[in-house]
């Protein structure tokens, strides 16, 4: 543990719009040392005729995990298989949360850099991947916020960093709003059964968290617009 | 390591640190390493004179509030008043039992930085101070100072780690002092180290060393002696444990001009760190002393050695050095070991002993290369305090411990660590690098619960090497492929039967003989038979058949190679694991009664002195008439109503059998003896339910004798058809060294003395030495005498001279197995070798080819040996499971004297143990070794009395069996009373 | 996904109303697994898994290798699942469609990433030689639960396969026939079941969002429901009371509490599931051994 107490999350700070003259929505996270950019682009026309879809958007997710990201530089082929995996979850995930018939006709394309990373991926580029679309205006249900949680010795933990991760079982949930209604839910390890629910609760409490300062900063942005146009 | 770079950053609820470490990774290069440190203020004192922190405080997880421990009304002493004792790392791990004391130290803050040195110093001594931590009574604290905002300290630049820990314990030191300061209580710092203490006097912070602090108690003379003596110096990591060996070139020319030696390393079982070696052209075993010397020699290595200079040649130790003792805080991921400084003082305090007297010393040497290792599977189990607690699910690094005791533990990676505690495993060797203090391997798979018949059985039949395997398919194919519904044919003319064994007509028809077995009770692979008539001429026809294996069990055959391989079949006191599948031992070839057999017979014609005055060989059909056990055959012949024939032969063969014992005994055989115990097996619940010395009737002899006669016979039968290939067995005359001792401990101790010029001498010798007041003595003396003997052992007649074939047990000059080959492979040669000499069938080549038949026998010689030990090894285990239940007082002899214990033998359960000294006596000082007189005199334990333990001694001894939890191995523990 | 195969806007109707009577078109209540039929080959390691229409062909097979450098105490183990055109129309040749790499994965996770198969006893000689085990999987025939029934076949195959023996002399290592040795099965640590579970969602996907309709769930979809459901879920389970893996990617958001009565029922029906794979294996093992066996044995009583 890092000084951290059961409960707690790592240091988590996000921005959005952060490149907003290339891209129509973008943020950036970091969760503890695990940073990641995420662009979203759309809804757009799609670049090819067979991705069309009448009556609803179709969503286009890339991700890349930089190679200086972690400790050994090993460069990681993109079609790995975790990494594709990975991206079938989340668009899976946000195909849900997008209201996505909104959009009929069009491509959103949603582009995730993992600058740092230790622990969390699935998570923090989840929550990227919210914030940038808020920030491009697509309309969703609701946020979804993502955070892990690991069980150490009967003591569940949350936020997992890159050493407790090697060592430990977890989970990677995606929640939606302020419910309990899980839209992602990842586990590769094995936890006893009646474990499962101490770590989906802390794991539900953390990712409320996360939801709350993700709004704060959306709204903080809002109003630095607001103020903006107000000047004009 | 470079120095780190810190950022900082505040956040809301607290602080965040990035510390970055460059680490030099495996290959070289470096890596960088980025952790996050979160910094906080909420962590409690949990002091209970606290009035702040109460309300700092968190649940976790389990909805629990952290209690506070540290007492509002601590420890009061001159100095210092009422105190709160902060410890450094140094201190813990010197002064571990110190800490323990429950007479001093309490109310003890333990920083967290101090807890992680001392995890990578030592994990036995982590789980120790962490489980005082647990510990209400002693009040031991860890306070989370790493993480706490006005505690950490950042490394500085040009600060070394140490400095910088220390520092870190200092800024501790004086947080609580203000954090306590309304409540009048005081820190104190104990530390050994004199600039940390320097400059926690700069701090204002009370500072004792250790022995300072001690003496501030009143009590302190009793706790003085607890104080660690030596001083810890910090040793420089070593890089070598070992030297490196020499290399191939150097070790051939070495060989080759006579420097250095080869040969096999045994080491000795009473201490793991002096191993023997025989060198052919130095008349005594040259010495290996301490692990240096060894070099990551495995016993049974055979390795090239070089002598060393005679100014340290030695005697061997009187000491018994156990592995468990040594090594108990050493931690698997950690090289750097404080610990081996014991073995260092142990070895050295063994040298000044032995230095002294230089009478005796042997020249002692050094291992420079290992030529074959004997690297096999071994059984053993994890050391407990090796393995660290917490489920997580990478690979940890944990020692096993070997079931054999003359190895060094093992050190190996799994993720099971904790799932395999307690169990039997098996674990493969891979490498002994120089860098690592233990040879290191890899998990195989896992036996079981310890102590279970099942893990217990096959651990001890795979520390001995004997194959307990099924049989394969294609063995399986070369049996008759009537299987158990084969018969002898019933026209020995039919056509249809000649085609198929067309060297039937060649075996002689004795199913008239009046034919009968005698084995032990339940017996069901019978090996042998016997006949006896009387002939017209008043002299007797006897006739020793035994079973034709070698009908069944061609040359060349998979059936031939396994037998081959196995050599023998194994005798456990539940299990046997045959040589033969089943069907050939325990039916076709098992010469069972009242069905027609094929056999091998052996046919003397003797006269009524039992003198042969011809002998005959033929393969033959009997028909046993009866099978006896020792006991029926007894009473049958002991039964004068019985007046049948075949009672009035058994008669005549127990007759003959007297005559030719007293013959054998005349020419000079021994009759020795060794602690040989049957375990009973309750037949329901197969528990093992009591121990009882074998029993010996006089037909256990008449068996004995014939079949001694019948393989002397044909032992020169087959040496004079095969005089470079035959298949004998021979018995060394025991060195005259082996002897020495005994003989010397008889002399001082009995006045008596045994002669070894002469089988005959010596047996004469036996019979006089009895003890008057002791009739177990001359027993005992035997047994004694039979460990000094060297082992019988297979050859093959070319490899020695006609001289050298004498087998000194049994005063012959020519002697070999032929007379159970369902259970011995010796016999199977033997018989096919017999076969080839009466021309029934040409002799296979690879009996007939001298390599070929020393490769055998040196397998043969090895299979013997392991299969004795797994037997008696099945034995000590069950008569543990009998002792467990029932402890008892029991009459014990003592048979060696160390000058830190003494051997005890307890011939009513045939266990030997070790009585270590610390458990005869708690007044060390009192206890007087005299090893020239076999002695040993300490006071009592009680403080009053003077007691002298000598060898020979008659002793009462309460015996119980106690788990030795390391080795999971349930041993005898001998009391003496 | 469904290339080939529609379901009409009636039937999808029809379904989902009487999902939500609790009843299912193949007749199963909700919570009902499909019977499995496992058969056992006449080599080692070669399983054939039925679950209703669904058909999965799962072999073993083992080889000599060089252990990875990073973990030279352990063996390798590989899973590699064929899915082609032959199981069902939906699936295409030559190229990858998601569906087939989230099934891929999980039967991989549930299997190797458990620690199912005990690496370390793999390891022939540290950091030179090791076993290599291979499962293929190939399905035959589908109609849902595909994960399932792969699972359960490499479970039972790698239950019921058996190695070749080896001797080990210094570096040499002696691989034994068959006939000249019994060959050794593996270690097995525990028995992983995946159990899927299929989300429907009748009132449409606002409703869900804001919690105040339930979804309903099937256990072992067939293809059908599985082409009509909104949310899927895969538990593997073990009968320790061990949850290995859990995926549920994306799709219907679920409640918490849901997950846990989830994992409950998966943790009966593995159960189940793992005493009828055990009593199979004994069972094939001592028809195997038959009459021969007591012939063979070499230990015997006294």
């Amino acid at each position: 543990m890092d000084g951290r107490r059961w409960n707690e999350l790592r240091r988590f700070q996000c921005r959005i719009n952060t490149h907003p003259n290339s891209a129509d929505g973008s943020s950036f996270v970091e969760q503890g040392n695990s940073k990641v950019v995420c662009i979203v682009e759309g809804p757009m026309e799609p670049p090819s005729r067979s991705q069309l879809s009448a009556t609803e958007a179709t969503l286009n997710i890339s991700l890349n995990v930089t190679p200086f990201s972690s400790i050994d530089r090993k460069r990681r082929n993109k079609n790995e298989r975790r990494i594709q995996e990975i991206i079938t979850s989340l668009k899976r995930t946000f195909e849900q949360s997008i209201i996505t018939d909104k959009y009929p006709r069009t491509t959103i394309s949603i582009t995730c850099h993992v600058l740092t990373l230790d622990g969390g991926l699935i998570s923090a580029v989840t929550n990227s991947i919210t914030l940038a679309l808020i920030d491009a205006g697509i309309a969703m249900y609701d946020y979804i916020s993502s955070v892990s949680a690991g069980f150490y010795d009967n003591t569940p933990l949350l936020d997992l960093n890159q050493l407790e991760e090697n060592d430990l079982s977890y989970l990677t949930i995606g929640i939606v709003g302020k419910s309990e209604k899980l839209a992602l839910l990842i586990l590769e390890n094995k936890i006893p059964l009646d474990k499962l629910e101490g770590v989906l609760a802390i794991a539900v409490a953390g990712g409320h968290r996360i939801r709350d300062m993700m709004d704060k900063e959306v709204r903080r942005h809002g109003e630095l617009r607001l103020s903006k146009l107000a000047n004009k | 390591m470079a120095s780190p770079v810190v950022g900082k950053k505040r956040l809301s609820e607290g602080l965040t640190v990035t510390s970055k470490v460059f680490v030099r990774s495996r290959n070289g290069n470096a890596s960088k390493i980025v952790r996050e440190h979160y910094l906080r203020n909420d962590i409690p004192c949990l002091s209970r004179a606290c009035q702040r922190c109460g309300e700092l405080v968190a649940p976790d997880a389990n909805g629990q509030l952290p209690k506070f421990i540290l007492s509002p009304e601590p420890l009061q002493l001159k100095e210092v008043g009422r105190h709160y004792v902060v410890v450094d790392t140094n201190i813990i791990l010197q002064a571990i039992d110190l800490l323990e004391n429950n007479q001093i130290f309490f109310d003890v803050i333990v920083p967290q930085t101090v807890l992680d040195e001392v995890r990578n110093k030592s994990f036995p001594i982590y789980n120790r101070i962490r489980t005082l931590c647990q510990d209400n009574e002693k009040r031991f604290i860890v306070f989370h100072n790493e993480f706490c905002e006005e505690t950490y300290v950042k490394r500085l630049d040009s600060e070394s780690i140490n400095d910088r820990n220390d520092r870190a314990i200092r800024q501790l030191c004086t947080w609580y002092q203000e954090h306590l300061q309304s409540s009048g209580i005081n820190i104190v710092l104990v530390t050994n180290d004199r600039l940390n203490k320097e400059s926690a006097v700069k701090n204002n912070i009370t500072t004792k060393n250790l022995h300072e602090y001690v003496e501030l108690h009143p009590n302190c003379s009793e706790l003085r002696d607890l104080i660690p003596t030596e001083e810890f110096k910090q040793r420089e990591k070593v890089e070598h444990f070992f030297e490196n060996h020499y290399t191939t070139s150097r070790i051939l020319g070495g060989l080759k001009n006579g420097t250095l030696y080869q040969g096999s390393v045994n080491i000795s079982s009473y201490n793991f760190l002096e191993g023997e070696i025989k060198v052919a052209s130095l008349p005594k075993p040259l010495l290996l002393i301490g692990s240096a010397n060894l070099n990551r020699a495995f016993n049974g290595d055979q390795v090239v050695v070089e002598l060393l200079p005679k100014s340290q040649w030695k005697k061997p130790s009187t000491m018994i050095i156990d592995d468990e003792k040594l090594n108990t805080n050493e931690d698997p991921n950690n090289e750097d070991t404080q610990i081996s400084d014991r073995e260092r003082r142990l070895l050295t305090q063994d040298a000044i002993d032995t230095q002294n007297d230089s009478s005796e010393v042997q020249p002692t040497g050094r291992v420079v290369g290992i030529v074959k290792r004997s690297w096999r599977l071994y059984v053993g189990q994890i050391v407990q305090n090796s393995v660290s607690k917490n489920t997580s699910n990478s690979a940890k690094s944990c020692f096993v411990k070997l079931m054999d005791r003359t190895l060094p533990r093992v050190r190996i990676r799994t993720r099971r660590a904790n799932e395999l505690l307690g169990q039997k495993i098996v674990v493969a060797i891979d490498s002994w690098p120089t860098t690592s203090n233990h040879p290191e391997g890899h998990f195989v798979k896992c036996l079981g619960e310890s102590e279970s018949v099942e893990a217990e059985t096959e651990a001890l039949l795979l520390e001995h090497d004997v194959e307990y395997r099924p049989f394969s398919k294609s063995v399986l194919d070369c049996l008759p492929p009537e299987g158990h519904d084969w018969v002898v044919p019933k026209d020995l003319e039919d056509a249809e039967v000649l085609r198929k064994d067309p060297l039937l007509p060649k075996r002689k028809d004795f199913r008239d003989k009046l034919v009968c077995s005698i084995d032990p009770p339940g017996c069901v692979d019978i090996d042998d038979a016997l006949h006896a008539q009387q002939l017209p001429n008043g002299n007797w026809e006897v006739g020793v058949h035994i079973a034709d294996v070698t009908h069944f069990v061609k040359p060349g055959t998979p059936l031939d190679a396994e037998g081959a391989s196995r050599a023998t079949s194994v005798y456990l006191v539940d299990k046997r694991i045959d040589m033969l599948p089943m069907l050939l031992g325990t039916d076709l070839c098992s010469l069972k009664p009242y069905v027609e057999r094929f056999s091998f017979s052996c046919i003397w014609e003797l006269d009524d002195d039992a003198n042969i005055v011809n002998v005959e060989f033929n393969k033959s059909i009997i028909k046993s008439r009866e099978a006896f056990s020792y006991e029926q055959a007894q009473l049958r012949i002991d039964d004068k109503s019985q007046q049948d024939d075949l009672t009035k032969g058994m008669r005549a063969l127990l007759r003959l059998s007297k005559k030719l014992k007293q013959k054998r005994l005349d020419a000079g055989a021994l009759n020795l003896a060794s602690p040989e115990v049957k375990v009973h097996m309750d037949s329901e619940t197969s528990d093992p339910g009591e121990v009882e010395i074998k029993k010996l009737f006089e037909t256990n002899s008449l068996v004995e004798e014939f079949m001694l006669l019948a393989n002397i016979s044909v032992a020169r039968k087959i040496y004079s058809e095969y005089p470079q290939t035959a298949m004998l067995r021979r018995h060394n005359s025991p060195p005259a060294t082996n002897f020495e001792k005994l003989n010397d401990m008889l002399r001082v101790r009995k006045n008596m003395a045994i002669s070894i010029e002469s089988s005959k001498a010596l047996a004469d010798s036996l019979d006089r030495c009895v003890d008057p007041n002791d009739e177990y003595f001359n027993t005992l003396l035997r047994i004694m005498s039979t460990r000094a003997m060297t082992a019988a052992e297979y050859f093959s007649s070319g490899s020695y001279g006609y001289p050298e074939f004498r087998h000194y047990g049994l005063a012959v000059d020519i002697y070999t197995h032929f007379t159970s080959p369902i259970r011995r492979y010796c016999d199977v040669v033997a018989h096919r070798q017999l076969a080839g000499a009466i021309g029934y069938e040409p002799l296979d080549l690879g009996h007939r080819d001298k390599s070929k038949m020393e490769t055998i026998c040196k397998n043969l010689n090895k299979r013997h040996r392991n299969a004795q030990f797994a037997g008696r090894a099945s034995i000590e285990y069950y008569v543990g499971q009998v002792m467990k239940n029932n402890e008892s007082v029991e009459t014990g002899y003592v048979i060696r004297v160390f000058s830190n214990g003494v051997v005890v033998l307890v011939p009513k359960f045939g266990v030997e143990s070790l009585i270590k000294l610390d458990d005869l006596t708690s007044h060390v000082e009192s206890v007087n070794f005299e090893e020239d007189k076999y002695q040993l005199t300490f006071t009592t334990q009680d403080g009053k009395h003077q007691r002298t333990v000598a060898v020979f001694d008659q002793v009462k001894v309460e015996v119980k069996s106690i788990l030795d939890q390391s080795v999971g191995k349930r041993k005898a523990q001998l009391v003496l009373l | 996904m469904a290339k080939g195969i529609e379901t009409s806007a009636n039937e999808k109707a029809f379904i989902i109303d009487a999902l939500t009577q609790g009843v299912r078109t193949d007749g199963r209540k909700l919570d009902e697994y499909r019977d499995v039929k496992i058969s056992l080959g006449s080599q080692y390691g070669s399983v054939d898994v039925t679950m209703g229409e669904t058909r999965v062909l799962c072999r073993i097979s083992s080889e000599i290798v060089a252990p990875y450098e990073d973990r030279p105490f352990e063996g390798l183990f590989t899973v590699s699942t064929e899915i082609s055109p032959m199981a069902s129309p939906m699936f295409e040749q030559g190229r990858q469609s998601d569906d087939e790499l989230l099934i891929t994965r999980t039967v991989e996770k549930a299997v190797r990433r458990s620690n199912a198969l005990d690496l370390e006893s793999l390891c022939i000689i540290a950091g030179a030689k090791c076993w290599s085990i291979r499962a293929d999987v190939h399905l035959l025939n589908y109609d849902g639960g595909f994960i399932d029934a792969s699972c359960i076949a490499v479970m039972t195959a790698l239950q019921h396969y058996k190695k070749q023996d080896i001797t080990v002399s210094g570096e040499q290592v002696l691989v034994h026939d068959f006939s000249e040795r019994s060959p050794v099965g593996l270690s097995i640590l525990h028995v992983p079941i995946c159990v899927t579970f299929a989300f429907f969602n009748p009132h449409g996907v606002e409703q869900n969002i804001k919690g105040d309709a339930k979804e309903i769930y099937v256990v072992d979809p067939n293809m059908q429901e599985e082409l009509l459901k909104h949310g899927i879920l895969t538990v593997t389970i073990n009968k320790n009371r061990e949850v290995c893996q859990v995926s549920k990617a994306g799709g219907l958001p679920m409640d918490a509490l849901t997950l846990m009565e989830c994992s409950h029922k998966a943790f009966t029906i593995a159960e189940k599931l793992t005493n009828d794979i055990k009593k199979l294996i004994e069972e094939d093992d001592l028809q195997r051994k038959g009459s021969q066996w007591k012939m063979l044995s070499a230990s015997n009583d006294r």
